[in-house]
């Protein structure tokens, strides 16, 4: 036979052939498809070095919620909302009060004198002893409320929907808005991706709110002019990522932030400068697509962080 | 007054400055340095209107160059040198998108899909060498076709292959041509692009196993001249049909044939006929009887294969991935929860209804059952046609190249001593 070796060369490329095109074929099918190229393997930053981590956590409190969503401390009482009820907490998990309500909490604040509850569109203030005092409703088709705060008679009420704060009076008249913007392009106003958008006063007083597409704290005036902020965009421990960090945050008695990620779940803490200090829980004390705890401090500085998927509140002390 | 608007310039020069420090300051750029870089899209970007446009003229160009070097100025020198800018235009610069070959698929979905709507360029590319062939045979496989090019420029020893071997292995580009047009008729898949064993190599981005297909049809081309071209190219059916009827076509000879035999060996691709044998036509009774024998099983062909492509159906219209992903969530419901499966995961997250899909998988089902028929009657028909032409006599007197498989790319003309 003629060109024998190139034969049976050219059968071997034939079969080469046909079993790339069958082997490429099978494996396009939606169960066999090779694992999604776009992936972006965060693992890597979910290990957190032990070193940086400066809590540990103490004990942890199981709570009757189904779908706990926000949480609160005051005095020396925890408030949780969720379902369509809040509780009234005592730190060593000893239920003191629960009220019910006919549509469910987004979100609490207590101050010294009252609580008040968000919900998706509206708020209720009650007595600290859980009384209903008054509802404001008057927000529009597209509010959604994810917190408030209250200081020296103004409420101050974020609202993630409108992209906006509200400022209230106690008695509910509107005092104005805070849209976090000016004239100037620099300070184009909060930029909401989705329903986070948290506020607080720390100790001193001053309003700080998230910009969470930013990934900055910023703090503002009580009129609304911004006065200072940070920003910490990184994937790296250090930073915030994803469309919307941090997703809540709270103050320590010495004005440092606590804060809480959404994504790859972690507890942090930053300086009142704004640079990161440490971190509180790893992403690893978390389950896999958690949501971000909501996060409150007690007067010795522990936090309390609610884990809505484990249902429960988990109390981190300084190491 | 020049003077001013030194100074205005400058003025407005440092304010845009001092606004874009500020603004620097105020949002600095996020520090997102991962290592994550983004896998390559496998389709390149649309080109600019205008410059498909432009691709079009060029298109044209090439195909009339072609022509005009295939049968006016007969010279293989012009033609190799087509070959290799098409190679490079239409191959490595263009990423070899579009291709008339490909565009067949477009063709397809366009008359069978009122949702879809071919581009008038796209539409161009599947036509203009179409036209040109019937009027001076396959110059587009000589010197327009980027794909016909890489081939041919590696070409390194060629065998000539037992006639068998060429007929069987012929009838593949009318199944390859059956496929492409059922799957893009029923929004399947463009089979011909994704096999396409060339354009990873002109994008320079495949992915491994089609680096591997690429290698194979470029060694087995050193031997097996155009083996793409030869025995799977779905286009080169419809050329072939043109071909045949070309008003104008390359001849090996310029004048009379002087019988001297020195091109019948000339042709990598077997494509050139021999004067045919007296002793041949003498019992054309028999001849005659065969003949009418087969163009009567014919009608038979036809049925037997669009029934067995009807059967097939089932097993075919697995390649469409509505009709597998209702199926896969019919016999494995488990697969719902399995994260990372995205075609599940994108179909769960679409809030489509299990009910909505199972009916849009019916109806492409039947799209399947009835092209099946038509696909597997087609082919049918191709084999009778095939066994038809074994009967067929057509005298020759001379060495001519085949009408329909010639690829117009002139080696032979060198062979022929007879000049003008």
């Amino acid at each position: 036979m003629k060109n024998k070796g190139i034969v049976f060369f050219l059968i071997i490329l034939a079969v080469v052939i046909v079993v790339v095109v069958a082997l490429d074929y099978n494996a396009s099918k939606p169960d066999q498809q090779p694992a999604n190229p776009y992936a972006y393997n965060i693992d890597p930053f979910s290990r957190i070095d032990t070193v940086l981590i400066h809590y540990k956590e103490s004990r942890n409190l199981a709570i009757s919620f189904s779908e706990p969503t926000g949480i609160s401390f005051r005095g020396d009482e925890l408030f949780v909302v969720g379902d369509q009820k809040l509780q009234i907490i005592e730190p060593t998990g000893k239920l003191m009060n629960e009220v019910s309500f006919d549509q469910k909490p987004t979100c609490v604040y207590a101050s010294t004198e009252n609580i008040f509850v968000g919900f998706k569109k509206s708020v209720a203030i009650l007595s600290r002893d859980g009384a209903k005092i008054t509802e404001w409703n008057s927000f529009s088709d597209s509010t959604v409320i994810t917190s408030i705060a209250e200081k020296s008679g103004i409420v101050f009420v974020a609202d993630a929907g409108k992209r906006m704060i509200r400022k209230f009076a106690l008695d509910g008249k509107s005092l104005g808005i805070i849209e976090g913007k000016s004239g100037n392009d620099q300070i184009h106003g909060f930029i909401i991706p989705s329903p986070y958008f948290d506020l607080a006063f720390n100790a001193d007083g001053e309003l700080w709110v998230v910009n969470p597409g930013k990934h900055s704290l910023e703090n503002y005036t009580v009129e609304g002019a911004l006065r200072t902020w940070w920003q910490a965009s990184s994937i790296k421990v250090e930073g915030f990522s994803g469309c919307c960090n941090p997703a809540h945050f709270a103050f320590l008695p010495d004005g440092s932030f606590v804060t809480s990620e959404k994504g790859m779940v972690r507890i942090k803490t930053y300086k009142p400068s704004g640079e990161f200090s440490g971190v509180v829980a790893a992403p690893s004390k978390f389950a896999e697509n958690s949501e971000a705890p909501d996060l409150a401090v007690d007067n010795q500085g522990n936090i309390y962080a609610l884990d809505l998927n484990k249902k429960m509140l988990r109390l981190f002390v300084k190491k | 007054m020049k003077k001013w608007i030194k100074v205005s310039l400058i003025f407005a020069f440092l304010l845009f400055s001092l606004a874009g420090m500020a603004q620097q300051q105020r949002f600095p750029k996020p520090e997102f340095g991962t290592g994550y870089s983004q896998p390559t899209p496998i389709t390149p970007e649309p080109r600019a209107l205008a410059l498909e446009y432009t691709d079009v003229v060029i298109l044209l160009i090439v195909l009339s160059m072609a022509s005009y070097f295939a049968i006016r100025k007969r010279s293989r020198k012009g033609l190799l040198w087509l070959s290799v800018f098409t190679l490079l235009y239409f191959g490595f610069y263009r990423d070899g998108c579009i291709c008339s070959i490909g565009s067949i698929q477009n063709v397809a979905l366009t008359l069978f899909d009122p949702g879809y709507a071919i581009s008038i360029t796209t539409l161009l590319f599947f036509l203009i060498p179409l036209v040109f062939t019937l009027y001076f045979g396959r110059t587009f496989c000589a010197g327009a076709c980027p794909l016909g090019a890489m081939q041919d420029l590696l070409i390194v020893k060629p065998i000539s292959l037992p006639e068998w071997l060429r007929k069987t292995l012929g009838i593949i580009p009318y199944l390859y041509l059956s496929l492409a047009v059922l799957f893009a008729a029923t929004g399947t898949d463009f089979i011909i692009c994704r096999y396409d064993p060339f354009v990873g190599i002109f994008r320079m981005d495949a992915e491994f196993h089609m680096v591997v297909l690429g290698i194979a049809f470029i060694l087995m081309g050193m031997f097996v001249a155009r083996p793409y071209c030869r025995f799977l190219c779905p286009y080169g059916v419809l050329l072939n049909w043109m071909s045949r009827f070309s008003k104008w076509h390359l001849t090996i000879t310029p004048a009379a044939c002087i019988q001297c035999k020195l091109c019948s060996d000339s042709c990598p691709f077997d494509a050139i006929d021999y004067p045919t044998d007296e002793k041949q036509s003498k019992n054309r009774t028999w001849g005659v009887n065969r003949f009418l024998v087969y163009a009567l099983l014919i009608p038979l062909w036809i049925f037997i294969g669009g029934f067995a492509g009807s059967k097939a159906h089932t097993w075919i219209s697995k390649a469409n991935p509505t009709v597998y992903l209702a199926e896969l969530l019919i016999t494995k419901p488990d697969v719902r929860n399995d994260l990372k499966n995205l075609d599940v995961q994108a179909y769960l997250s679409s809030g489509k209804s299990m009910e909505t899909l199972v009916k849009e998988a019916t109806v492409i089902r039947r799209k399947f059952y009835t092209g099946g028929w038509i696909a597997g009657g087609f082919m049918g028909l191709v084999i009778g046609m095939t066994i038809l032409r074994q009967v067929v006599y057509r005298k020759r007197t001379d060495y001519q190249p085949h009408k329909g498989n010639c690829y117009s790319c002139g080696r032979c003309m060198g062979y022929c001593p007879v000049k003008k």
